[in-house]
C-alpha cells in the first residue's frame, strides 16, 4: 500500500500575532493562554501522520480540538501556517492556484456536515456540480451523476430539490456529488453527526459497504468515539490542535498514550469496584396493564428482540414476555398477564460484579436489575464479560 | 488657532473649483452622457406614449394578472389605479416618470451589483465603500441636484444622475449582504469543489442571494420614485411636476392628485418587482409561458418602439422650443401665453418648470432656449452679472414691475422704516433662490429697524398661503410681494415704501435667449423677441389661473381676446 497522503508537521494559527503565538505554542502554553496573550487561536499545531491508499483515516476529538480545521487543510481551504501537505508526493502548502484548482477538481473532495447541498439546484444539478465546473460537456455529466445516484438509489428524487429530502438522503447525495468527481482521496466533515442515531448508523453500513466496492482514501472525521470504532482503520485522536495519538481502534483502547486518551475512550478503572448499575442497560419492557398482545409484539418487531420485560403501572417487574407467550396471547385475544414467565432473575442494583458472574454464567436469559420493586435495568451477558476485560465500556445511555 | 476659529476655511470654494474643473475638463464625456442618455429615455418614452393608454392600460392589467397569479385584488387595483391616472390627465406625467425611475433602477443595478460583489469579497472595499454610502445617503438629495445640472443641464438626465445618486446604496448594500450571508458551508463546498471564482459567483452567490439582492433593487425602485419630485426642480419631466407647483401654488387637491398617482405607480411597481422575484420552484409549476414573458415584452416594445421612430420619420419634423420659467404665477402666465403663440405657428414647445438661478443657468449654458422671467435691472442681478456672457438679452416683454415688502392694510404701516416689531419680526419669503430673496436680505443689512428681524424661506405658494391665513385672522404678517400679480387684485394690500431703495424702483421683465437660437430657429427667435405685453394683461391671465383655470387654458383666451396683439409678435 502506497501512501497517498502526507501530512508533515502542519500548523496553522488563526490572527495576527502567529509569530508570537508560535513561540508560545512551542513553549506548551494552552490554548487559552495563547489567546489573552496574543489574540490568536491555535488551530493545529505540529500535526504529522500519514494516510496509505484505500484505508479509512478517522481524525477524532472534541468539539474545538481542530479537526475541522486539519482536515480543511488538506484541501487548502485553509492555507497552513507552516508545514507540508504531500498529495501523491506534491506540496499542496506551495501549489498556485490552478495547480490547487486542478488537485480540487481531480483528486479530494469533501462532504460537508451539514450536508453543503445547494438549495437553488435540484439533486442531479447538485450531484453534477464538481463536473460542471470541470467543464464537462452536459450529457456526459448527467450521465455520471445520475450513475452516482443510482449507486445509492436516489435516482428517483433527482428533479427534488434538497430542502424537499430528509436529512439522510440529503447526506447520500453529498456523498454522491462527491464520489460523482471520482476523486482518489475523500474527505468527510463529520458527515454523520447531523443525522438521527439511526440513520447515522446506517449510513455508517453504507459508507463501509461502499466502501468495499470503491476502494477510496478516506478521511474521517467524526467526534463520536463509537463511530470512529466502526468504520476507522485507524484513527488519530486529537486534543487543543495537537494529534495525541494515532493507531488502531484496538491500540487507542489497550494502550492509551495518556490520560486524556483513556478518559476519552472511558477506560473503567479496574480498582473501581462495579456494581449491576455501572453495566446494566436500559430494558425494554411492556406495561402489561395497558399493552396488548399486538403492541407487545410490535415492540420486539421495531426493537429487534425476542424477549420484553413485563411491569405494571408501577414499573414493578412481573416477568418476562416471550414473543411465542405474546403470539399466543394474541391468537386467543387474551390479555398479556396470564402468559408471562416470572421465572426471571434479578438483582439489585448495587450487586457486586463477582456476584453477578456465577447468575450470569449458567443462564442466557438475561437478569433484571431492581431498585427495590421497579425495574431500571438489565444485564447481558455480553456487556458483562466485556466489563471484565480491560476494555473500555460506554457509559449508559 | 485664533485665526482658525475666525476664518471660515474655502470649503465652498474649493468645491465650486473643482466641480468647475470636472465640467470643463469632462465636458465631452457628459455631453456624450446627455446625448446618449437623451436619447434612450425619448425612445422609452416616446414608445410608451406611442402607445394609446388605454391599450397600455390593458396590456399593463393583463400582465399583473399573469405576474401576480391571478390574483384579482391586485389586477383590479391596477386597472382602477391606471384609469384614475388617465383620468385626471396625468399620463403623459406618469410615462416620463416610469422612464426615470426605470432607468435609474437600471443604471442602479448596472453600477450597484458588481459594487456590492466588490464589498462583499475584498473587506478594504467595504471599508472604503461603506462610508460612502452612508454620505451618500444621508446627504440631502437637494445637494445632488446642483452637480446633476453642472454636468449635464437640465431634463431628463440630471434626474436620472441625482436619482441615481440616492438610489444607489441600498442595492449595493443588499448585495454585499446577501452573499456574505450565505453559509460558509456552501461557499466551501463550491471552493473545495475546484469552481474559479467566477463560477462560484455565477452558480451559487448570485443565484443564493438574489432574493436579497431584488430586496435591494425593490428598495432603489422606491428611493428613486421618491426622487421624482426633488428632480422635477431641475427639469425632470413627470408627476414630480405637478406635486411641485402645487407645492408652489399651495394648492392642496393638485397636490394630492399628483401625489396620489405618484402612490399608484409606486404600488404597482413594488408589487411587479415582488412577484418577479418569486423562486424557481414555483416558477417550475407555472404556466410555460410566464418564462418567456420578459423576452416577448422586449421583443414587442422594441418593435413599436422601432414602429413609432418609422412613422416619425415619414411625418414632418417640427423644431423644438424649450422654454425655461420659474414656478411663480406671473412666469406660467406669461410663458403659457407665449408657448401658445409659438404652438400655433407649429413648434413642438416643451416647458421646463426651473429654480431661478437653475433656469438662467439652463439658457446660458443652451439646456433651454428661451426664458421670458428675467427681472431686470435689480431682482436677478446676481444671475445677471452671471451669466449676461453667455445669454442674449432681448430686452424687457412688460415695464412697471415693482419689488419690495407688503402689509396688509389693516397694520397701518406705509414705509419699511416704520417696521419694528410687528409680525415676531419675521418676513415671510419665497424660493431662497429667487430675487427677491437677495433684495430683501440686503434690506435686513441696510435698514438699522429691522437688524433682529429674520428672513423665512419658503416657496411662492407656501407664503400666500400664509397671507391669507393672515387675513383671515386679521394678524400681523410681513411678506415679500411683487406686482404684477394677483394678490393685489384680490387683497388690501400695501407695498411698503423703500427710502433706502433696496429694492430697486420700477422694474421690467426681460426676455432671454441662448447664444444661437436666432441661428437655428430665426422664425421662433423673431417672435419670442417681439413678445411683450403690460401688467393689466398679465394681471387678468392671474386671475383666470388663480380662479381654477389651467395655465394653457387662460393663455388661449386671452389670445383669443387680444388677437390683435398676438398678431403684432408674429410679425
Amino acid at each position: 500500500m502506497d501512501k497517498i497522503l502526507e501530512v508533515k508537521n502542519v500548523t496553522k494559527i488563526f490572527g495576527k500575532k502567529r509569530k508570537q503565538a508560535l513561540e508560545m505554542v512551542q513553549a506548551g502554553k494552552s490554548k487559552t493562554e495563547i489567546l489573552e496573550k496574543t489574540g490568536c487561536t491555535v488551530g493545529v499545531y505540529d500535526a504529522s501522520f500519514d494516510v496509505k491508499e484505500g484505508e479509512i483515516f478517522v481524525i477524532m476529538g472534541l468539539s474545538g480540538s481542530g479537526k475541522s480545521t486539519l482536515v480543511r487543510l488538506i484541501n487548502r481551504l485553509i492555507n497552513p501556517t507552516d508545514g507540508s501537505i504531500l498529495i501523491d508526493n506534491q506540496d499542496i502548502a506551495k501549489m498556485n492556484k490552478e495547480e490547487l484548482r486542478h488537485i480540487r477538481r481531480h483528486s479530494v473532495n469533501m462532504v460537508f456536515q451539514k450536508f453543503g447541498l445547494f438549495p437553488h439546484k435540484t439533486i442531479l444539478e447538485n450531484t453534477e456540480y464538481g463536473l460542471e465546473v470541470r467543464g464537462i460537456e452536459k450529457a456526459e455529466r448527467q450521465r455520471l451523476a445520475e450513475q452516482a445516484l443510482d449507486n445509492s438509489s436516489l435516482l428517483a428524487f433527482k428533479d427534488q430539490y434538497p430542502d424537499q429530502l430528509s436529512g439522510g438522503m440529503q447526506q447520500r447525495v453529498g456523498l454522491a456529488r462527491a464520489l460523482a468527481n471520482n476523486p482518489d482521496i475523500l474527505l468527510m466533515d463529520e458527515a454523520f453527526s447531523a443525522l438521527d442515531p439511526l440513520i447515522r448508523k446506517e449510513m455508517q453500513d453504507e459508507l463501509l459497504d461502499l466502501q468495499e466496492k470503491v476502494h477510496k482514501t478516506i478521511i474521517f472525521i467524526t467526534h463520536d468515539l463509537n463511530e470512529a470504532l466502526r468504520i476507522g482503520d485507524r484513527i488519530a485522536l486529537m486534543k487543543d490542535g495537537k494529534i495525541v495519538q494515532i493507531g488502531s481502534g484496538e491500540e487507542i483502547l489497550t494502550n492509551p498514550a495518556n490520560d486524556f486518551v483513556s478518559e476519552f475512550v472511558e477506560d473503567v478503572d479496574r480498582s473501581k469496584v462495579l456494581t449491576a448499575q455501572n453495566i446494566m442497560i436500559k430494558p425494554i419492557t411492556t406495561n402489561v396493564d395497558i399493552d396488548g398482545p399486538k403492541v407487545a409484539l410490535k415492540r420486539m418487531d421495531t426493537e429487534e428482540v425476542s424477549m420484553l420485560l413485563a411491569t405494571n403501572r408501577q414499573r414493578k417487574l412481573l416477568g418476562v414476555l416471550t414473543a411465542d407467550a405474546a403470539f399466543k396471547a394474541n391468537m386467543r385475544q387474551h390479555s398479556l398477564v396470564d402468559y408471562i414467565d416470572t421465572g426471571i432473575r434479578t438483582v439489585q442494583k448495587d450487586t457486586l460484579l463477582e456476584d453477578i458472574l456465577p447468575l450470569i454464567h449458567d443462564s442466557g436469559a438475561p437478569i433484571a436489575v431492581l431498585d427495590q420493586e421497579r425495574l431500571v435495568g438489565v444485564l447481558i451477558k455480553g456487556r458483562v464479560i466485556e466489563a471484565l476485560t480491560k476494555q473500555g465500556i460506554e457509559s449508559t445511555e | 488657532m485664533e485665526n482658525f476659529l475666525q476664518n471660515s476655511l474655502p470649503v465652498a470654494n474649493l468645491v465650486d473649483k473643482s466641480i468647475d474643473w470636472v465640467t470643463e475638463n469632462l465636458a465631452g464625456f457628459f455631453r456624450a452622457v446627455q446625448s446618449s442618455g437623451s436619447t434612450i429615455m425619448d425612445f422609452v418614452s416616446d414608445t410608451l406614449s406611442f402607445i394609446h393608454p388605454l391599450i397600455l392600460l390593458v396590456i399593463i392589467t393583463l400582465l399583473a394578472f399573469i405576474i401576480s397569479e391571478k390574483k384579482k385584488s391586485f389586477t383590479i387595483l391596477t386597472a382602477l389605479g391606471l384609469l384614475y391616472i388617465y383620468n385626471q390627465g396625468l399620463w403623459s406625467g406618469m410615462i416620463n416618470t416610469f422612464t426615470l425611475v426605470l432607468l435609474a433602477s437600471i443604471i442602479s443595478i448596472i453600477i450597484g451589483v458588481p459594487l456590492g460583489i466588490w464589498m462583499a469579497k475584498s473587506e478594504r472595499a467595504k471599508q472604503i465603500i461603506n462610508p460612502i454610502l452612508d454620505f451618500m445617503q444621508t446627504m440631502p438629495a437637494f445637494v445632488y441636484l446642483i452637480p446633476a445640472v453642472a454636468f449635464f443641464g437640465i431634463g431628463m438626465v440630471p434626474g436620472v444622475f441625482a436619482s441615481v445618486i440616492f438610489a444607489l446604496p441600498p442595492t449595493v448594500r443588499f448585495t454585499n449582504l446577501g452573499i456574505r450571508e450565505i453559509p460558509a458551508e456552501l461557499i466551501e463546498a463550491a471552493e473545495s469543489f475546484g469552481s474559479t471564482d467566477k463560477q462560484k459567483l455565477i452558480k451559487v452567490e448570485l443565484p443564493l442571494a438574489k432574493n436579497t439582492i431584488m430586496a435591494g433593487v425593490n428598495q432603489t425602485i422606491m428611493l428613486a420614485l421618491s426622487m421624482v419630485v426633488t428632480a422635477s426642480m431641475i427639469g425632470a419631466p413627470g408627476l414630480g411636476n405637478g406635486v411641485l407647483s402645487a407645492l408652489q401654488h399651495a394648492e392642496i387637491g393638485a397636490g394630492f392628485v399628483s401625489g396620489l398617482a405618484l402612490v399608484v405607480l409606486a404600488i404597482i411597481i413594488d408589487r411587479f418587482t415582488q412577484f418577479a422575484n418569486k423562486p424557481k420552484k414555483q416558477m417550475q409549476k407555472m404556466s410555460p409561458w410566464r418564462k418567456f414573458l420578459a423576452p416577448v415584452l422586449l421583443v414587442s416594445f422594441l418593435l413599436t418602439g422601432f414602429t413609432n421612430l418609422f412613422l416619425q420619420a415619414q411625418t414632418e419634423q417640427k423644431d423644438q422650443i424649450t422654454l425655461a420659467y420659474v414656478e411663480w404665477d406671473s412666469e406660467v402666465a406669461s410663458t403659457n401665453v407665449l408657448a401658445e403663440v409659438l404652438k400655433s405657428q407649429g413648434y413642438d414647445v416643451s416647458l421646463v418648470p426651473l429654480d431661478n438661478a437653475v433656469a438662467w443657468k439652463a439658457v446660458a449654458e443652451g439646456n433651454a432656449d428661451a426664458s421670458v422671467s428675467a427681472w431686470l435691472p435689480t431682482t436677478h442681478q446676481g444671475q445677471y452679472a452671471q451669466y449676461s456672457n453667455n445669454l442674449d438679452d432681448l430686452g424687457s416683454n412688460m415695464d412697471g414691475t415693482k419689488l419690495g415688502l407688503a402689509v396688509p392694510a389693516y397694520m397701518n404701516i406705509k414705509s419699511i422704516a416704520e417696521l419694528n416689531n410687528q409680525a415676531q419680526r419675521q418676513i415671510i419669503g419665497i424660493e431662497p433662490g429667487a430675487g427677491i430673496m437677495a433684495r430683501t436680505e440686503e434690506a435686513l443689512d441696510s435698514y438699522s429697524n429691522l437688524s433682529n428681524w429674520t428672513l423665512t424661506t419658503s416657496s411662492t405658494g407656501a407664503m400666500i398661503t400664509s397671507l391669507e391665513q393672515a387675513l383671515r385672522n386679521r394678524e400681523e404678517i410681513v411678506i415679500t410681494a411683487w406686482m404684477p400679480h394677483w394678490m393685489f387684485a384680490k387683497y388690501d394690500l400695501v407695498l411698503l415704501d423703500d427710502p433706502n431703495n433696496i429694492f430697486g424702483g420700477e422694474e421690467s421683465i426681460h426676455t432671454i435667449a441662448r447664444k444661437g437660437l436666432e441661428a437655428d430657429h430665426k422664425e421662433a427667435y423673431d417672435i419670442i423677441n417681439a413678445f411683450s405685453w403690460t401688467p393689466t394683461d398679465l394681471q387678468s391671465v392671474m386671475l383666470a389661473i388663480s380662479e381654477g383655470q389651467s395655465p394653457s387654458q387662460a393663455a388661449k383666451e386671452w389670445i383669443e381676446l387680444n388677437a390683435n396683439k398676438v398678431d403684432e409678435w408674429l410679425k
